[in-house]
């Protein structure tokens, strides 16, 4: 029987879909059988991070509504055979799934996958309603800024009052240098104020709009830093106990530059 | 300018660079303020009864105080949210 | 959002827009789009479709099983074709071509085949 979580973030922009896309991948990597679900009715993504946009025939909303069955819609991914999409509808009304529907439509999946990911929507809505129902647990992903943690505190609240406590947070969009200088809020700060179990940190990486643009999640990219820390945080969830990775080892340009000067 | 006034400029010293004006402060101190509101919004009742009842339990130690006139909220001000209680003392018990 | 192109003829609709992510268009005839049709958008069509522009969506020709509906365009770089009860992708990997022509995409032998729009004498 497998477990299902739900990703999501309160805010829009933090990097659920990224983050669905590479722990899904990551897991399926290590020859986890893995269903990823894209409950963003009207505004899918999912399917494009992967790069399964154009293997669409049937959607979420057509399998709820029994114009197709279950394994009609589910797409299989392009790498990996035990990894499998099953996507939003885009030109359908968010409103067309009920959360009835959505838990029976869970409970079909989950005896036959290790993992199902389910990638939330922005908000606190029907939509994030909808994608919490079936869920066992929750992924917080947030990141330094005052909007997305305010969020993420909001979000982890309405978890734990639908019976989600104790979510996993993943820190997004770290950029150390900034942290280092006093601009930007550390892993540490963050914790302090949100109090809930940290998965994992992702150092913001330009590998992330690349490896967007090409379909092919970061975490199957060995020469990523983002792509690491998502290894890492699949390994996590698989009961592996992995240290955080250290940002500081990679110094830019400049900082080579810098500590080349100060040696004078 | 000299060179190494340029340098420092693009590369401040270490302890500049922990400066106490480094937004990050502000912004921890702004998430702050910004989630006692949100969570002070979201008290529930029974909480705030029960913190009524433990009060009234822990200052009837030392003094008699009039209950029924116990007043008891969140006054949120601009920037603050303060847990504000009138509560009419009787008499200090000796 | 489900849009209707306006009469052109008895059995095509003429839709004089661009087709955004979410629009889709659905007609028992044949549909003419004078602009793009953006990824994301669908064409649902019992006949063929032709698109004066770039598509980019998805488009269903001959939907009610008709297997000589065919799809044209100006440039023709689609997230799927589906001709009556056939599906087609682009391959994975191939480069976007640098000079772009008016192809036409038609079933033959049960197979979708893209050719260069020849204008019939």
């Amino acid at each position: 029987m497998g477990v299902v979580y739900v990703v999501t973030s309160g805010k829009g922009g933090v990097g659920k879909t990224t983050t669905t896309a590479n722990i899904g991948a990551g897991l399926a990597k290590m020859g986890k059988q893995v269903a990823m679900l894209d409950t963003d009715i009207g505004l899918r993504n999912l399917d494009v991070v992967l790069g399964l946009e154009n293997r669409i025939v049937y959607d979420v909303v057509d399998v709820v509504q029994g114009r197709c069955r279950l394994k009609q819609a589910l797409i299989r991914d392009k790498r990996f055979e035990n990894m499998y999409l099953l996507p939003a509808a885009q030109t359908k009304d968010k409103t067309a799934v009920s959360e009835a529907q959505m838990i029976e439509l869970i409970k079909t999946l989950r005896p036959e996958f290790d993992y199902i990911i389910i990638d939330c929507p922005a908000g606190i809505e029907h939509g994030f309603k909808n994608a919490i129902a079936g869920a066992d647990k929750a992924i917080v992903v947030t990141a330094p800024e005052v909007s997305a943690v305010r969020d993420a505190d909001r979000i982890i609240g309405l978890l734990e009052a639908h019976g989600l406590s104790e979510p996993h947070l993943i820190i997004n969009r770290i950029r150390p240098r900034m942290v280092e200088s006093g601009d930007m809020m550390s892993v540490e700060d963050m914790l302090e104020i949100l109090a809930v179990e940290l998965l994992g940190i992702v150092p913001d990486d330009d590998s992330i709009v690349t490896s967007t643009n090409r379909g092919e999640p970061a975490v199957l990219d060995e020469f990523s830093r983002a792509g690491q820390a998502y290894r890492n945080i699949t390994r996590r969830l698989c009961g592996e106990d992995v240290p955080l990775l250290d940002l500081s080892e990679k110094d830019g340009f400049f900082s080579r530059l810098k500590t080349l000067f100060a040696g004078r | 300018m000299s060179f190494s006034e340029l340098l420092t400029r693009f590369f401040p010293k270490e302890e500049a660079r922990i400066k106490p004006h480094g937004s990050k402060e502000i912004a921890k101190e702004r998430l702050r303020l910004v989630l006692v509101q949100d969570r002070g919004n979201s008290i529930p009742d029974d909480m705030l009864l029960r913190l009524r009842s433990e009060l009234i339990d822990v200052i009837s130690r030392y003094m008699v105080i009039d209950e029924t006139q116990l007043d008891m909220g969140f006054n949120k001000s601009e920037g603050e949210i303060a847990l504000v209680a009138s509560i009419p003392v009787v008499r200090i018990k000796q | 959002m489900v849009i209707t192109g306006e009469t052109l003829t008895e059995d095509t609709a003429l839709v004089a827009r661009t087709l955004r992510s979410g629009q889709k268009v659905r007609s028992a005839g044949n549909v003419l789009v004078l602009g793009d049709v953006n990824p994301g958008a669908e064409i649902i069509a019992g006949g063929c479709v032709v698109v004066m522009g770039t598509l980019r969506g998805v488009v269903h020709a001959g939907a009610e099983g008709d297997e000589t509906a065919t799809v044209t365009a100006l440039t023709l770089l689609p997230t799927q074709i589906r001709i009556a009860s056939c599906i087609t992708r682009p391959p994975d990997g191939q480069p976007t071509p640098d000079v772009y022509r008016p192809e036409v995409a038609r079933l033959k032998n049960g197979e979708v085949v893209i050719e260069k729009y020849v204008v019939s004498k």
